[in-house]
């Protein structure tokens, strides 16, 4: 019997492991085909005929994909690193404290979450402007924060809500100092979270356009920028190419990070608790 | 630990921010009537950030390579391409710039333009204007032309310069229609006889929108009576005749009508696919670069109508707070030369029409656009051309976009 269950939900398990890599994959099969396609017409199943065109295109200096990666990659870090730095101590400050106003705070650290972007960009511009932090890549990285934060502090506030401090007074009480404590006891404890929020912190960051075309001027090109004018031109084979140099990074990360997206992490358990 | 990767990042950002630009030219003013010898030395150096639609890779590639390359290597200004889905986003930029005080400090030095947005730019003084003669080849535009002077019936009033013309024409795939409509009234007979493989971009898109103004002159019976002042008379009782005639069509449409593509890129996607059998394009030689990219079937042909179809003129337009205006006027002055028209017309480029007047250029280039191939399935400009639609004044297109989402779209 207890045999059986096993099986059954080895198989289960299985099965939805299949099905969850299918329909993550799938969608990306013809974006790869299109990538090397000259014309792909129903009611064919293959392009009846290839060609490198779009990979010429996308690798030329003229398109200014590459420049454009490395650049696009450098903001996503830092966008992801500053939110680390600020998501730890807000998670902390909400997932185990409580204090007046606290519903308050929340409701504001989740309002870009909720608000569309679109509707707030336009006077998120003018602020931007009068502080002087247009067409630059720091003015960019802080208003990818904007984004980002809500993502990480909800992360972190989940994982503090299980996490007990006693672990830290124990650690000084045998001597160790507050950076001490902090590096041995309370960062191994809340890493997951940090890499759950930080993945998710990325990949937001990642998929911003109107905020970069409008606070970067246009001088920052970054990928979502080029990719989204083939995209809404039809130019499938381009959209394609870069759509694959686009991805890459998020699929290296995922795969780095996987192990801590299990349901058995504490980051994804603690989600509910905020 | 985190203060080094702090000090890290602090670093490889400032390394990423661009550099000062040198040379400021803002002060347009002074720039109107000084001698080409001196704005091309002013300019000298600096760059130029020009804003416009990058969803070609033919015209990314003639713009960077070929118009950047001309200006790298005669006035050493670096071309900063900046590509954009829709041109609405770069005319919001220097809206926004105007609401907070950037009055020489923006960021777009030029914008590829026409129609509502240059309305929205002059209208709401973004525009650099008066200074186009100060451009040598200025001498190259005819603006006697009333269809370059106007820019959809605003008039330009040297605020702009033309870049390239375009008249709208049809497609039909040879291997699937044997005869294709080849006016409006027979457009509308034909779509009935053939349910579900006709529709048209819900207008406010541009090529929707262009295609109900067609619909809109069949039922005045002209567009004579149309030109000039918006006339709210004349309106309703065409507009009454046009929606009509779009609601009786709409059953036969693609899906019964019921649903419409929003733009043209998605229109041209059920045309590749077989979905619809007609597609159409106010840039007529997008049939050529469609082919040879494979977005079209190789056997796609282009075609005007024998009751004519609408011409404009797209242009180039410098804003108002452009901190690099110097750099601008060479680069309008380049576009507008008769060697970088002249490759913009050769139909493995682009393929389009040259704005300016021809018969003014070189005899030397004159020679080379006589020799001009145009691709073959491309409707021919000469067939075009006999049968040449005006743009109507811009207050009657959105009145006539508005009057299609209330009573044709709702």
């Amino acid at each position: 019997m207890q045999r059986n269950g096993s099986l059954l939900g080895s198989s289960f398990r299985f099965l939805t492991g299949a099905l969850l890599i299918t329909w993550l994959v799938l969608p990306l099969i013809p974006l790869a085909i299109w990538s090397f396609a000259k014309g792909w017409f129903y009611p064919s199943l293959l392009p009846k005929m290839w060609s490198l065109k779009a990979w010429k295109y996308a690798f030329s200096d003229t398109s200014g994909v590459l420049d454009s990666l490395w650049l696009t990659i450098g903001i996503s870090l830092a966008a992801t690193f500053l939110s680390v730095l600020v998501g730890v101590p807000a998670g902390r400050a909400l997932g185990m404290y409580q204090f007046k106003g606290k519903s308050a705070v929340e409701l504001l650290i989740l309002a870009p979450m909720i608000v569309p972007g679109i509707a707030v960009v336009l006077g998120i511009h003018s602020v931007f402007i009068s502080m002087g932090l247009t067409n630059s890549v720091p003015g960019v990285i802080l208003v990818h924060l904007i984004p980002t934060i809500p993502y990480m502090v909800l992360v972190m506030a989940g994982i503090f809500a299980n996490y007990d401090p006693a672990f830290e007074s124990q650690a000084r009480s045998l001597g160790a100092s507050a950076p001490k404590t902090f590096w041995y006891v309370t960062l191994p404890a809340i890493m997951p979270g940090i890499i759950v929020g930080g993945l998710f912190a990325f990949l937001v960051s990642w998929s911003q356009y109107i905020l970069t075309l409008l606070i970067g001027g246009g001088r920052v090109v970054t990928l979502p920028l080029l990719l989204f004018n083939f995209a809404t031109s039809g130019r499938n084979d381009i959209t394609g190419a870069i759509g694959m140099i686009y991805i890459l990074p998020g699929i290296i990360i995922l795969i780095l990070t996987a192990k801590h997206l299990s349901g058995r992490s504490g980051a994804v358990g603690g989600f509910g608790q905020i | 630990m985190n203060k080094t990767l702090k000090w890290a990042f602090l670093a490889s950002s400032l390394s990423l921010a661009p550099l000062a630009v040198s040379a400021d030219t803002a002060d347009g003013e002074s720039l109107i009537g000084k001698s080409w010898e001196d704005i091309t030395a002013m300019a000298r150096g600096g760059e130029v950030n020009w804003f416009l639609w990058g969803g070609s890779d033919n015209i990314n590639q003639y713009v960077s390579e070929y118009i950047g390359g001309i200006l790298k290597e005669d006035y050493d200004i670096k071309l900063n391409r900046v590509g954009l889905s829709d041109t609405v986003e770069a005319v919001n930029i220097v809206l926004g710039e105007k609401e907070s005080g950037v009055m020489d400090k923006g960021s777009v030095d030029m914008i590829w333009i026409n129609g509502e947005n240059f309305r929205t730019m002059k209208q709401g003084g973004l525009a650099y204007c008066g200074y186009t003669d100060t451009l040598p080849n200025n001498k190259l535009v005819n603006w006697d032309n009333p269809a370059i002077a106007n820019d959809f019936g605003v008039p330009v009033d040297g605020c702009e310069v033309p870049w390239s013309k375009a008249q709208f024409a049809f497609a039909y795939d040879t291997a699937r229609t044997e005869t294709p409509p080849r006016s409006i009234g027979e457009l509308i007979d034909w779509a009935k006889a053939n349910p579900g493989k006709f529709t048209y971009p819900a207008p406010p898109d541009f090529n929707g929108s262009v295609f109900v103004r067609h619909v809109f002159y069949h039922a005045a019976g002209g567009v004579d009576n149309l030109l000039g002042d918006f006339d709210q008379a004349k309106f309703d009782e065409v507009a009454e005749k046009t929606w009509a005639i779009l609601n009786d069509l709409e059953p036969s449409l693609w899906r019964e009508g019921k649903t419409y593509p929003t733009s043209i890129a998605a229109m041209e996607q059920l045309y590749a696919n077989s979905e619809v059998d007609l597609t159409f394009n106010y840039e007529p030689a997008g049939v050529g670069l469609n082919i040879e990219n494979g977005v079209f079937p190789p056997t796609t042909q282009g075609y005007g109508l024998t009751d004519g179809t609408i011409g404009n003129t797209n242009y180039t337009i410098i804003p108002f707070n452009s901190p690099n205006k110097a750099a601008a006027l060479v680069l309008q002055n380049v576009l507008l030369s008769g060697e970088a028209q002249l490759q913009k017309a050769l139909p493995d480029v682009w393929g389009t029409k040259a704005a300016i007047e021809v018969s003014r250029t070189s005899d030397d280039i004159q020679a080379k656009f006589a020799a001009i191939k145009t691709h073959p399935n491309v409707a021919p400009a000469a067939e075009l051309a006999k049968a040449a639609l005006p743009e109507l004044q811009a207050s009657w297109i959105s009145a006539i976009e508005k009057g299609w989402i209330e009573n044709v779209g709702n």
